[in-house]
């Protein structure tokens, strides 16, 4: 417990005054002794003055802003501290690549479902589905978006995860979002279990000089990539060999898979082709990924002065109803 | 309009040593019509009071006279307490109620032609507010029309134990205006003192001490003498236990009273001077 404004508390003594004044009183009786004692009366005098000095008392440490102090509190959990990084490029806004069109009742194509859309409904589940993991989110198109960093608190990663549902940006700079993937890890102490879930229709090139950073700082703070693509109808799949032609540049999911496999820490990649493909993807993360953590949790700090002030106002009030009964005159 | 004071009737237990003729029984040798005695006319030269009858019995032949005694005054002395307690009352306090009392004695006592004193007292025997006995009264009216203005604030009644000092040598009639707010032991050295003198104590209660008391709310009283300041709750049982407070006083004071033979006179709101005048009936012997 500690007061904002301490030197208010100098005034404490001032409460005290009722209980040294005697009452003011301008009925004038004939003789105090003929009244009999009276155990009520006396405990209402004493009621009274201790009201009195108590409402003081809360109004001055009322204003003395006490408060408690912000509290870090260590918890151990299973999970793990997990960095998602959302690919938010133009394409995601396109639906699933199904190759099995189910065909319904009456012969109507079902459209597929927003390939964004989709990523966020199964992320919000596959968040939901773990208890004590420290999720940061950055999402990326042609750079990254800092959106939440490393937190337990599930209500805003689920809203993280729903605001990125909605329409995408331009291009795919996956560099830029691994890196700031990475940087949510910086500040904040290692529970032993770090991962990022890239998560990105395809690929994109990535510079010399980033994958270099990339790689240093993977090995550095620890993290191991679960890379999940969503394949576009149609589009290279990254476990098929594929036969480069001369003179033309490998397909950049197959260049950022090889890179990826060169990482020092652990990769996994997925490829999703429907959401059934992307939740069971995310379901093979979810069994990995689960070793206790230790977490600090931030308990930030309760201002007291209200409960001072309310106080003093009840007990005033418990005045004014005492004043409404005193005898004003009877002469 | 004023209303006339009103008068009641007293009269004395004994026989006055005034000379001045008056209304009273004495024992001054005079034109009364109380026989006392037979004496020769040499040595009672009146002979307008020849008892012929007497003189024709006496073998000796000696001439006689009838003797009377006179009817004399006597003094009446009023004492006031003016303890702050006696300011009590708010719109009709105590001491406008004593001051109507003393007006109807003083003009009862003018009525009978007696000598008149007031005796005004609080910690102290005030000097102000004393008026030594007198036939000729008008200090004593002066001094009543302003009695009020004589109560002071924090004052009590110590000087009760001098007031024997201030009394004439000879037995008179005083009449005791006070609420005996007062140990008893006080109330009893001053009776003791005044002894050779006749009481009528008249006790002024207000029924707003007690009875009239409101019947709850929350109230500090403050005594006027001490200033000691007291929160009462007050309510129903409370507020019995009050009014069987005062009814316990009246008892212990009646019977103080009782013990030095002055029966006390009470008087509640309201003078009633044919009360008073019942009261020298029943109390005293004619």
């Amino acid at each position: 417990m500690i007061f904002s404004f301490p030197l208010v508390l100098w005034l404490i003594p001032l409460a005290f005054f009722p209980l040294f004044l005697t009452e003011g009183s301008t009925h004038f009786y004939s003789w105090n002794a003929l009244v009999p004692k009276d155990n009520l009366s006396k405990i209402i005098t004493i009621f009274l003055k201790c009201v009195a000095t108590l409402i003081l008392l809360a109004i001055i440490i009322g204003l003395s802003g006490p408060h408690s102090i912000q509290r870090k509190i260590e918890k151990t959990g299973i999970g793990a501290q997990i960095g998602l990084v959302l690919d938010r490029s133009a394409s995601m806004d396109d639906s699933f690549a199904s190759n099995d069109q189910t065909k319904t009742s009456n012969n109507q194509t079902k459209i597929g479902e927003m390939k964004s859309a989709a990523a966020a409904r199964l992320i919000s589940d596959f968040v939901r589905s773990r208890k004590n993991d420290m999720i940061g989110i950055v999402t990326f198109s042609n750079s990254a978006m800092y959106v939440l960093p490393l937190t337990d608190n599930k209500n805003a990663i689920i809203s993280a995860v729903r605001a990125t549902a909605g329409n995408a940006l331009f291009q795919t700079n996956i560099g830029s979002g691994l890196t700031s993937g990475t940087e949510l890890f910086k500040k904040v102490p290692d529970s032993g279990s770090r991962a990022i879930i890239l998560l990105s229709d395809g690929g994109g090139r990535i510079d010399a000089a980033t994958q270099e950073k990339i790689k240093d700082w993977f090995d550095r703070f620890k993290i191991s990539l679960y890379w999940i693509v969503l394949r576009q109808p149609g589009g290279i799949s990254i476990f098929n060999s594929f036969k480069l032609q001369d003179g033309e540049a490998l397909p950049p999911q197959i260049e950022l898979n090889e890179f990826f496999k060169t990482l020092n820490s652990p990769f996994k990649a997925y490829e999703a082709e429907d959401p059934k493909t992307l939740q069971k993807a995310i379901e093979d993360i979810n069994q990995k990924e689960k070793k206790s953590i230790k977490y600090f949790e931030k308990i930030p700090g309760q201002d007291f002065s209200t409960h001072c002030f309310v106080t003093a106002t009840i007990l005033m009030l418990a005045l004014l109803i005492l004043k409404l009964i005193m005898v004003r005159s009877w002469l | 309009m004023v209303k006339p004071t009103p008068l009641f009737d007293y009269h004395i237990g004994w026989k006055s040593k005034g000379k001045r003729p008056g209304r009273h029984k004495s024992n001054q040798r005079g034109m009364g019509i109380e026989f006392a005695g037979h004496a020769t006319l040499l040595s009672y030269p009146d002979p307008r009071r020849i008892d012929i009858r007497q003189t024709i019995k006496d073998p000796l032949g000696q001439i006689y006279v009838k003797i009377f005694n006179q009817r004399s005054t006597t003094p009446v002395i009023i004492i006031c307490d003016l303890s702050s307690s006696m300011d009590f009352g708010g719109k009709n306090k105590k001491i406008f109620l004593a001051t109507d009392i003393a007006q109807s004695i003083a003009h009862s006592v003018i009525d009978q032609r007696d000598a008149l004193g007031l005796i005004g007292f609080d910690d102290e025997i005030r000097e102000d507010c004393l008026a030594p006995i007198s036939f000729r009264s008008q200090l004593v009216f002066t001094l009543i029309e302003e009695l009020k203005s004589f109560i002071l604030p924090n004052k009590s009644n110590r000087a009760i134990k001098e007031l024997y000092r201030y009394m004439p040598r000879e037995r008179s009639l005083i009449f005791f205006i006070s609420d005996f707010h007062m140990p008893e032991v006080d109330l009893e050295n001053c009776l003791a003192n005044l002894m050779r003198h006749h009481v009528v104590p008249i006790v002024l209660w207000d029924k707003k001490e007690y009875k009239n008391l409101p019947n709850f709310g929350v109230v500090t009283i403050t005594d006027p003498e001490t200033g000691e300041k007291n929160t009462l709750f007050l309510r129903k049982e409370l507020k019995e236990k009050i009014v069987a407070s005062f009814e316990r006083r009246r008892e212990v004071i009646t019977k103080t009273f009782m013990n030095f033979d002055v029966p006390p006179f009470f008087v509640d709101e309201h003078f009633d001077a044919n009360k008073m005048t019942e009261y020298f009936n029943q109390f005293v012997g004619a």
